[in-house]
Parts: C-alpha cells; structure tokens; sequence
C-alpha cells in the first residue's frame, strides 16, 4: 500500500515537471515565431520601425525648394512681407507637384473670392483672439470704404498676394509719395 | 517659367544654332537661372543631421515650444500636417483650438474641424464681456513618461532612445488602449490602416535635417523646435531663462518636452 502511493506520487512529479518543460517549449517556440527577430534589442519594441518611420516619404519641402524653378515668383516673394508665409499652405504639396525635378502634377492655385478668404484666415479682424502684436488685421468692408473703392474688391486687385506692398509702394512712389516706406528697394515698410 | 519652354522650343528648332547661342552668351544667362533648379539640394535646417546614419540621433534632445501669444490661429499649421500624412478627414495629428474667457471665468473652447479651415467667424453666443482669447495648438506632448508606451500590449508604440514615440503600424493591432491612455488626447485609430496614429514631431523629416511641417510654414514664428544641448538654440533660451513657460496637465506626472508659453490655466 505504502510503496504503490510513494510511487503514484514520483509520477506526478515527473508529469507536472514535463508539462512545465513543455510549456516553456512550445512558449518559447511560438514566441519566437511571432515576435519579429530583432525584437526587444533596444526595449520591448521591433527596431525595423524606427528605420521605417525614419525613411517616410517627405511631402512639404521649403519655400527655397519652390523658388528653385519659380524664378520669377522669388524676384517678388523675398522682397515682401510675406517671405515668412509658405507657397505649400497657399497653394500644396511638394511632392504632389514635383518628383524628382519633374513636374507630375498641377499646383492648386486660388481665384477671386477664393483669395479673399485664403486673405482673411491669417488677417480678419473679426476674430478677436489674434494676437495684434503678430500680425496686421483689417476688417471688411471697412477696409475698402476707407479706402472709398466699392466693397466688392478682391485683395489682389490692390495687394500683389506674394507681396502685398508691392503695388501699393509703386503707386505712391509714382504719386511721389514715398516717404512712408522705410524698405529701400524692398516692398516691405 | 515661359522661359524654360522658350529655351527648350530653341533646342528642338536648331540645336547647333543653340549651343552656339549659348556660347555667345545670348541665352546663357537665363539658362543659369534654370539649371542649378534640379541639381541642388535643399539646405538642412537642423545642422548636422544627414551625417548622422544610426538607428538613434545622437547627442541631440529635441524640445517643441508653443507661443500661446503668438499663434494667430490661420491653421497653415494644420494644412502642412494634413498634407504631409495625408490624414484622414475627421482625424488630427495636430489642432488648433480658440479659447475664450469671459469676466465670469466661464470658458469656451471650440474648434471647427480642429482649425484646418482657419477661424472664420467670430463666437456671437458670449454674453458677457471677454477677458481673454487666444488660440492654442496641440499636438503630441513626446512625454518622458509616455501612458501610451506603458499600456500597449504589443509593443507597437514606443520611446526611442533619442526621446521620440513612435508608433510601428506593422505590430499595431488597433487595441485603442493607447488612445484612451494619452491624458492630451493626441491618438486615434486610422480608419484606412485600423492601426494607431499620432504626431511623430516629424521624425522622418527630422531625420534628413528639416524642421517638423508645421513649424517649417508657421507665419508668426508661433511653433519652436530645436535641440536642448544646444546652449544657443532659441528653445534652450526660453527654457532656461525667466519665462511664462509650462506643460499641459503637469500633475499627471508625464513630463511632457512639449512646452507652452504664456500658458494660462485654463488649458487643458
Ligand atoms: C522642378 C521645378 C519646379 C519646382 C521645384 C516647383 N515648380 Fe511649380 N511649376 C513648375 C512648372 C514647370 C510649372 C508650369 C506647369 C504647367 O504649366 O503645367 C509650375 C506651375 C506651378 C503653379 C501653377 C501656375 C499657374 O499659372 O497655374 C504653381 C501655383 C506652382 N507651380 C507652385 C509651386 C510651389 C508652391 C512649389 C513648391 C512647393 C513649386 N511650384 C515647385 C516647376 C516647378
Ligand atoms: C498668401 C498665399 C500665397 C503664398 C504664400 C504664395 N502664393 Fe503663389 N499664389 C497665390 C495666389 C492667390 C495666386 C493667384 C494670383 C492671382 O490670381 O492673382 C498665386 C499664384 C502663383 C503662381 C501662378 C503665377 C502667377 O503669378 O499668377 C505661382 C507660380 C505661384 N503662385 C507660386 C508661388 C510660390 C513659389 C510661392 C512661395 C514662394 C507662393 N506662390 C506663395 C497665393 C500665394
Ligand atoms: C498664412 C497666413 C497669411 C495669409 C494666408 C496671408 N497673409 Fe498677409 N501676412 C501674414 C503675416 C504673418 C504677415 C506679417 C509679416 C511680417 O510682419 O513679417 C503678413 C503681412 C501682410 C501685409 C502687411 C502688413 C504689415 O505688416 O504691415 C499685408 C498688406 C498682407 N499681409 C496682405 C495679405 C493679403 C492681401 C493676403 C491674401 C492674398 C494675405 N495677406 C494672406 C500672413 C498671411
Ligand atoms: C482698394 C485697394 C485695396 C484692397 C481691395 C485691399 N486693400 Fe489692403 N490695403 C490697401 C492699402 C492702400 C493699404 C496700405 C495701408 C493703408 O493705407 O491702410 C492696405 C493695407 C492692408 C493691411 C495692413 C493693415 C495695417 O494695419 O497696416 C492688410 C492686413 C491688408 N491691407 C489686407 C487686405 C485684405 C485681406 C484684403 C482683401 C480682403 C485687402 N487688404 C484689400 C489697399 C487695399
């Protein structure tokens, strides 16, 4: 009796301790086939990512990257105030126009009343919360009865939209105003 | 750009007659204009960066600034971000919000489709008099204590050791834990890939030496980006020097390098 339980005992030993071995077997086997090779070298993440993420097609360039070919755009973008605005968030992508120094597609270009909003998102003055020390507002039609014109005016008709002093400058300097304009050769004021 | 056609037309009228044109000197100065257009590269705005070809940026620590009393709220910030990722509609990696406080503390928050559009109308529901407004862009606060990084189950979103969290869309399995972790509300689940996406500060951009997308177009200067070592970047002045400059929810212990100036409490 005594030596028939002593024995059944061993064999339960020997089965759970198997079974654990077997675990661990197939645990480490299945997790070995799951878990990409390069897993965990640097923390509990797959290395390749960061390469991956690192090599993302970039999709905006610069305003230089545009000026490159728009020769005649940069004559007058640089010389205004609005060198600090981006040719990508007025017109588009980079890449959606250029790839590899051809050009693949047309560039999005704004027209009449469109220009008016594209104008009054960075300058309405109707939306208080814009810091008046970062940019110069204007309210319309006020602006333009100021200016005794008819309130259907576009900005582009007065403001040059790469840079909007441009005409304005030339218009004084041809009525011998030039005296407000402190910018030299530049139509900045 | 007439004048590219205009010399290409010359070429294919009469090629000798052209070089020879070109060696008078006739055309020579506008095909000077044209030529360099596709042999140049785009200047680095982070020195250094191109050299650098380990798996981490070396000897750099990336810190994102936001001028709350810059930001005019035009969204070009939020136009440079679409294109870049080609977000989905309805979806944000980056948002501009417009907050208002009137003279009873009460607070209004809004932002039409997260300020893409631009702010075009005023808020005409406020009855009482105003007492501060102003415009404040979020976007991903790259903590040093990420929830995000803590909770994923599969390590599919992680820090790297240059202090950027990413996320690995090939391991995501789209378990949104993340999403509800990230006390900023920075994530959401692509509806193309089902995978979790946020803003990455632009690594891949960062990678090859160029400002994030949104920084690079920002008109008034209103988003910074630049290195910590570096003693003489405009970052590590503002915060190193006395300065209205905080980080959103600093009691939930993330330690965000995402850094606001001229925070005011109501932010959230
Ligand atoms: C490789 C040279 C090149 C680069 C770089 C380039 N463009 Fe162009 N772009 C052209 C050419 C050539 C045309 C004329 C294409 C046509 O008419 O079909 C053009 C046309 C345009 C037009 C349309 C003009 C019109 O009258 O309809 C716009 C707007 C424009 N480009 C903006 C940009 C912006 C913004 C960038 C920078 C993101 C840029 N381009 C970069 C060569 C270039
Ligand atoms: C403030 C927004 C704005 C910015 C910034 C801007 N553009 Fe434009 N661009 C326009 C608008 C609006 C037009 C259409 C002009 C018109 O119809 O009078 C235009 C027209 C053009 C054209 C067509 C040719 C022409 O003069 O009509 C080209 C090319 C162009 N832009 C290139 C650029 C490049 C390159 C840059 C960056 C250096 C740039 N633009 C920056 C708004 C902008
Ligand atoms: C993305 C925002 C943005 C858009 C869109 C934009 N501007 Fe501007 N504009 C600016 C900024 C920023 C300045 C100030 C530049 C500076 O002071 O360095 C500015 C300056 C000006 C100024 C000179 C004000 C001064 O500082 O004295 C005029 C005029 C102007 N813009 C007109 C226009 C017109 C017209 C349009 C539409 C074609 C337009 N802007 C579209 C951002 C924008
Ligand atoms: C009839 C011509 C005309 C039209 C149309 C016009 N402007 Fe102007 N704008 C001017 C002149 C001239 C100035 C120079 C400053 C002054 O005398 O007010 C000016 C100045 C500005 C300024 C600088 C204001 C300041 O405080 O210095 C901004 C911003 C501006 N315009 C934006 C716009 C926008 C946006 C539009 C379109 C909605 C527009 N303008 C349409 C003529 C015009």
């Amino acid at each position: 009796m005594q030596q028939n339980f002593k024995s059944s005992y061993n064999v339960h030993v020997v089965r759970i301790l198997l079974t654990f071995v077997g675990m661990i077997i197939v645990g480490s086997l299945l997790r070995s086939l799951l878990l990409p090779s390069e897993f965990g070298d640097y923390g509990h993440y797959r290395p390749g990512a960061v390469t991956e993420e690192a090599n993302r097609e970039m999709r905006n360039k610069t305003n230089d990257s545009c000026l490159d070919c728009h020769y005649f755009v940069k004559k007058i973008h640089l010389k205004g105030v609005h060198e600090v605005v981006s040719c990508e968030v007025c017109h588009g992508a980079y890449s959606d126009h250029v790839k590899d120094g051809k050009v693949i597609g047309e560039m999005p270009v704004y027209r009449g009343e469109e220009i008016k909003s594209l104008c009054l998102r960075c300058h309405n003055k109707i939306i208080r919360a814009r810091p008046p020390e970062s940019i110069k507002m204007i309210a319309m039609p006020e602006h333009l009865e100021e200016k005794n014109v008819r309130t259907d005016h576009v900005c582009n008709q007065c403001h040059h939209v790469h840079a909007p002093y441009k005409w304005i400058k030339e218009a004084r300097e041809m009525m011998g105003l030039p005296e407000k304009w402190e910018g030299g050769s530049s139509w900045k004021k | 750009m007439e004048e590219i056609t205009k010399i290409k037309k010359e070429i294919d009228l009469d090629r000798r007659g052209f070089i020879k044109k070109v060696l008078s000197g006739a055309i020579g100065g506008s095909l000077l204009l044209v030529m360099p257009a596709t042999a140049r590269e785009i200047a680095e705005q982070i020195p250094g960066m191109k050299e650098q070809t380990d798996l981490f940026i070396a000897d750099k620590k990336f810190a994102f600034v936001v001028d709350i009393t810059g930001c005019i709220g035009c969204g070009s910030c939020c136009i440079a971000d679409k294109n870049e990722y080609q977000v989905p509609d309805g979806h944000y990696r980056t948002w501009v919000e417009r907050y208002i406080i009137d003279d009873h503390d009460e607070v209004y928050v809004d932002s039409p489709n997260g300020g893409l559009d631009g702010y075009t109308e005023p808020r005409d529901d406020i009855k009482n008099p105003i007492r501060d407004t102003f415009f404040a862009p979020k976007l991903c606060n790259m903590c040093e204590n990420p929830s995000c990084v803590q909770v994923c189950p599969v390590g599919a979103t992680f820090r790297t050791e240059d202090g950027f969290i990413l996320v690995d869309d090939k391991r995501c399995v789209g378990c949104s834990y993340c999403v509800q972790a990230c006390p900023y509300s920075v994530r959401f689940i692509n509806p193309v890939k089902h995978t979790a996406e946020k803003c990455t500060w632009c690594y891949h951009r960062v990678r090859q030496g160029m400002l994030p997308a949104c920084v690079n177009v920002c008109p008034v200067h209103a988003r910074k980006f630049g290195d910590l070592n570096d003693k003489s970047s405009e970052v590590y002045k503002l915060l190193h020097e006395p300065h209205v400059i905080s980080v959103l929810k600093p009691d939930m212990g993330n330690k965000p390098s995402l850094h606001y100036l001229g925070l005011r409490r109501e932010v959230i």
